[in-house]
């Protein structure tokens, strides 16, 4: 009986949850569909058949062939080489961003939850407000009004020091894109960690804790935030989708990632302006984006089931 | 005289990972017209899915496998799902352990109430609301007019089993099964939910079937009682037997840890030592062997049968040979 | 019930000031001066010279200081005042009348699309739990969620030119009741559905196992009955909610959409005003936009008594 000797391993949380993960098969797809971003992601310069800034003004908005295989866009660059070195941008954007959405709502949520009282009324009302209004628009407008300003000053940081790392564009659109992106998705992340503190905060083994005279900070650190890492792990992983979806809506209305530098949402917007002629220009970086989307979703949910086993009942 | 539910040899299985693990492990049961019998064991034993398994109400992944139980002339156990929604409430009414989560919270109780009527009995909006209100009147809620209209998050836990047992009553059943009606109320309240029970039973001659893990609250209550171990009957007699003569060394342990006045005060009670097996983990053999002191060699070997215990009531059987024989001797 | 109203309306605006007031000090310290922006968009008109320029702001009041001129502004938002566009000139308050019936036809018809579509496709995916019907329901709806508006737009029309015979591919505005609605309603209609719908799943495999419907089976009430009155009344708590929150991702929606098929709405002018840093017009969409949200949240608040009679309880003993 494989089963019983199975079941016979000392078994942990974290094991289970692996092996009911592995079980689903949706999960499972998505987990290796994102392997693949992140091979790409790390390993694209040397994967991608030509580089993504050189134009062939000969060869424009060609149709796949067997040349480039995804075709080329109108200044005669190659699309999948295009696609590879945009994994690395949406990689970026989407754990960047989750990241410093991540980071800002644990340790808010987590404070606001176990310390309660002004702070987190605070943090509750701010997160209202933040979740209570178009934040679309809110990050739309601070990213119009602020990247202007802002590569002036490096401009003319660039004159005083000549250091070319002052030129670098990547880094006002890293900074600001990813800035502006993290403010709008840290309430959630907040909420949820200040839901699962409240809800452990008050359980036997915390007073126990508490009763040996333990600090707070270890308290948390050691018994609230564990409890918090299932429904946590959950939220991330549909956040990462989420934020190279932002990312191509941000692009889309023009304050994404500058171009040159290729991500997936601009070169879906480049293709938007001439989709009726050269569809591929179109559908080949939107399929791309809406695969990975679906991984990070089909992942999410597994996750949930695994991590949740109450709910498979 | 046949009877009014005949079970014999249910097996219940769970769907598992690693293949399908038996819970309910050929249970043998018959309930006579008018009949009032208890169903005792520890949690997990079986009882209550025994009881669900009659009417297709068993969870999602647990199944009945095998036997039969007949009842008014039919086996319950190869019905169709839309027969079986026939037999629920208008011949086997139930009612649930916990009155706090057995209430839809969003719909009135007379409306609950009035629900089953139209259902099983056809009746019209205004006269099953009507009956709904003699319902609760019947089960002792003052003031049924107006309770009929209250939402169940009104009620107290007492008020709502009430509610539970005016619903379970409501088709005029012919077999009431009383899944621990009272552990989730108030002692007091309780007494009064098992006299309420009692004599609407009288009242409107049904069998009753309790289902509880508590022998000291079956004890006044009961004609007959069968104990439960690990999904088998390992004792099946009239109350007075289990109570005189207790055989099987289970049934034994489940009355000595019965706390009793005339027992010294700073005493421990006993217990039985070891926990029950698993489903699916089950040994070969007598299921409680190996938490017995009377085990011999051979219970490890077969699954004993219920017997006739020699010498006690011809209805007092039990599933222990060891133990027979020495009655017998 | 008025008490209530108001007491929300009343925690509803200093979380509008401060956003306002943000966008404001990003349109005052960022973007840049408003008038300069002018000039520079109209050089062969007036030629740029900064000592008129600086009279100019003198006289429209820039040069106060930054806080005298946000409660200017709000002074003028108070009676009614929106202010004039940067670009054209017009006022705020009639561009914004001109385009807000489009975008409050539209979103209020994709709530409504969404209601009907996502509750029922919800409700059986999970009372048929991983079933192939269910995964067919639930990866289309992930599907669905996963591609954004301004791809999915484009991507229909591509399909509508391939089956329609004239080659007339609808885009404008042709009013609500226009064959032309149907496409943008459509796509906008796309992720909310999708999120309604996975949150009607999951409440109600989370009902499912409640002891109130087995005792409700344990009646004998049909199936059928057991899903429409012990099932979906207590799903609806949630997923009413969760509607009432999807105001959100419909005004987010609504710009890309509008932008897609060309509809006249709130969505386009937002756009048309962030590509032109065109304040006045921004501050006056967020604030609806801000005042939207509200406004459905509270509606969800209100209705939430007559879904959970619980709840009505807890409010009364406040």
């Amino acid at each position: 009986m494989t089963a019983i000797a199975e079941d016979d391993r000392p078994s942990s949380l974290w094991r289970d949850a692996w092996k009911r993960l592995r079980r689903n098969r949706l999960a499972v797809i998505g987990l290796f569909i994102i392997a693949i971003l992140v091979i790409v992601a790390a390993f694209g310069p040397w994967m991608s058949p030509y580089d993504f800034l050189s134009q062939n003004l000969d060869a424009r908005n060609q149709p796949p062939s067997g040349l480039h295989w995804l075709g080329t866009d109108d200044l005669g660059r190659d699309v999948l080489s295009r696609l590879i070195y945009g994994a690395r941008t949406a990689f970026l954007v989407a754990v960047g961003v989750t990241v410093a959405a991540v980071l800002i709502g644990v340790v808010l949520g987590a404070i606001a939850g176990f310390y309660g009282g002004a702070f987190d009324r605070f943090v509750m009302w701010f997160t209202d407000m933040t979740m209570s209004v178009p934040q679309l628009l809110l990050v739309v407008v601070i990213n119009a009004s602020l990247k202007q300003p802002i590569s002036l000053w490096m401009e003319a940081r660039y004159m005083e020091t000549l250091n070319p790392i002052w030129r670098n564009s990547a880094i006002i659109d890293f900074v600001l894109v990813f800035g502006s992106m993290a403010l709008i998705t840290w309430p959630p992340y907040a909420r949820l960690v200040r839901a699962q503190v409240l809800s452990v905060r008050g359980r036997p083994y915390v007073t126990a804790a508490r009763a040996l005279g333990l600090t707070n900070r270890i308290i948390l650190m050691r018994y609230v935030l564990p409890n918090a890492m299932g429904p946590l792990i959950v939220a991330v992983s549909a956040g990462l989708g989420t934020a190279m979806v932002l990312e191509s809506a941000f692009s889309f209305l023009g304050v994404g990632v500058t171009p040159p530098t290729p991500s997936w949402g601009n070169m879906i917007s480049d293709g938007l302006r001439v989709w009726t002629n050269y569809p591929h220009l179109l559908l080949a970086p939107a399929a791309v984006l809406a695969v990975v989307t679906v991984a990070f979703n089909f992942l999410g949910d597994g996750l949930n089931d695994a991590l949740n086993p109450k709910g498979q009942k | 005289m046949t009877a009014l539910l005949d079970i014999r040899g249910l097996t219940i299985d769970i769907a598992r990972d690693g293949g399908p693990a038996r819970v309910v492990d050929g249970i043998d049961l018959a309930i006579q017209q008018g009949e009032s019998v208890g169903i005792v064991g520890e949690s997990g034993c079986g009882k209550s899915l025994t009881m669900l398994s009659l009417v297709g109400l068993l969870p999602n992944r647990i199944r009945a496998t095998g036997g039969s139980a007949m009842f008014g002339g039919r086996d319950l156990l190869k019905l169709g799902p839309k027969e079986l929604r026939k037999v629920r409430g208008s011949e086997i009414g139930f009612i649930f352990q916990d009155p706090m989560t057995s209430l839809n919270p969003v719909i009135r109780v007379g409306d609950q109430i009035a629900e089953a009527l139209i259902w099983q009995k056809g009746l019209a909006k205004e006269a099953a609301q009507a009956r709904a209100v003699e319902l609760l009147e019947l089960v002792g809620i003052p003031g049924p007019a107006e309770r009929a209209r209250a939402w169940p998050h009104e009620l107290s836990g007492g008020m709502r089993q009430r509610v539970m047992i005016a619903m379970g009553l409501a088709g005029h059943p012919r077999l009431l099964i009383a899944d621990e009606p009272t552990t989730a109320l108030d002692v007091t309240i309780q007494a009064q939910i098992v006299d309420l029970v009692r004599e609407l039973k009288d009242k409107m001659q049904m069998a009753v079937v309790w289902i509880t893990h508590d022998l000291a609250l079956i004890a006044g209550l009961a004609d007959r009682i069968a104990v439960l171990y690990a999904g088998t009957v390992v004792e099946d007699a009239p109350v007075s037997a289990i109570f005189e003569r207790p055989t099987h060394p289970y049934t034994r342990g489940l009355l000595a840890s019965l706390p009793t006045l005339a027992g010294a005060a700073m005493e421990r009670l006993p217990s039985i030592g070891g926990t029950p097996p698993e489903p699916g983990r089950r040994p070969p053999g007598c299921p409680f062997a190996p938490r017995c002191a009377h085990a011999v060699a051979a219970c490890a070997e077969a699954v004993p049968r219920l017997a006739p215990v020699p010498g006690s009531d011809p209805r007092h059987r039990v599933a222990c040979p060891v133990m027979t024989e020495r009655a017998a001797a | 019930m008025f008490a209530y109203i108001l007491r929300r309306f009343i925690l509803w605006v200093p979380s509008v000031l401060l956003v306002m007031l943000a966008v404001y000090a990003l349109a005052f310290y960022g973007a840049g001066d408003p008038i300069k922006l002018i000039f520079l968009r109209a050089p062969g008109d007036v030629a740029y010279d900064p000592a008129k320029i600086e009279a100019i702001r003198d006289q429209a009041g820039l040069n106060r200081p930054f806080i005298v001129q946000f409660g200017g502004y709000i002074w003028n938002l108070l009676q009614g005042n929106f202010g004039n566009s940067l670009v054209s000139g017009r006022s705020v308050w009639a561009m914004v009348k001109a385009a807000a019936p489009v975008s409050f036809q539209l979103g209020l018809c994709a709530i409504l699309v969404t209601a009907i579509v996502a509750i029922p496709l919800g409700m059986i995916a999970g009372l048929r739990q991983n079933s192939r019907l269910d995964y067919i329901i639930l990866g289309t709806a992930v599907a669905l969620w996963a591609i954004p508006a301004y791809v999915a737009g484009p991507l229909l029309m591509v399909l509508l030119l391939a089956v329609l015979p004239d080659g007339s591919v609808p885009y404008g505005w042709g009013g609500i009741f226009s064959v032309k609605v149907l496409l943008p309603l459509i796509v906008l209609s796309f992720q909310p559905i999708a999120l309604i719908l996975r949150q009607t799943r999951a409440a109600v495999i989370e009902v499912m196992s409640e002891d109130y419907v087995r005792t409700a089976r344990a009646k004998g009430v049909p199936e059928l009955v057991v899903a429409l009155r012990h099932i979906l009344r207590p799903v609806l708590t949630p997923v009413v909610t969760q509607l009432g929150l999807i105001m959100i991702t419909i005004v987010n929606g609504a710009i890309f959409v509008e932008l897609v098929f060309g509809l006249p709405g709130l969505g386009r002018l937002t756009v048309s005003a962030l590509t032109n840093s065109d304040f006045p017009v921004i501050l006056a969409i967020t604030l609806i936009g801000s005042f939207l949200v509200m406004l459905s949240n509270l509606l969800v608040d209100l209705l939430y008594p007559l879904l959970d009679p619980r709840a009505a309880d807890a409010k009364g003993a406040r």
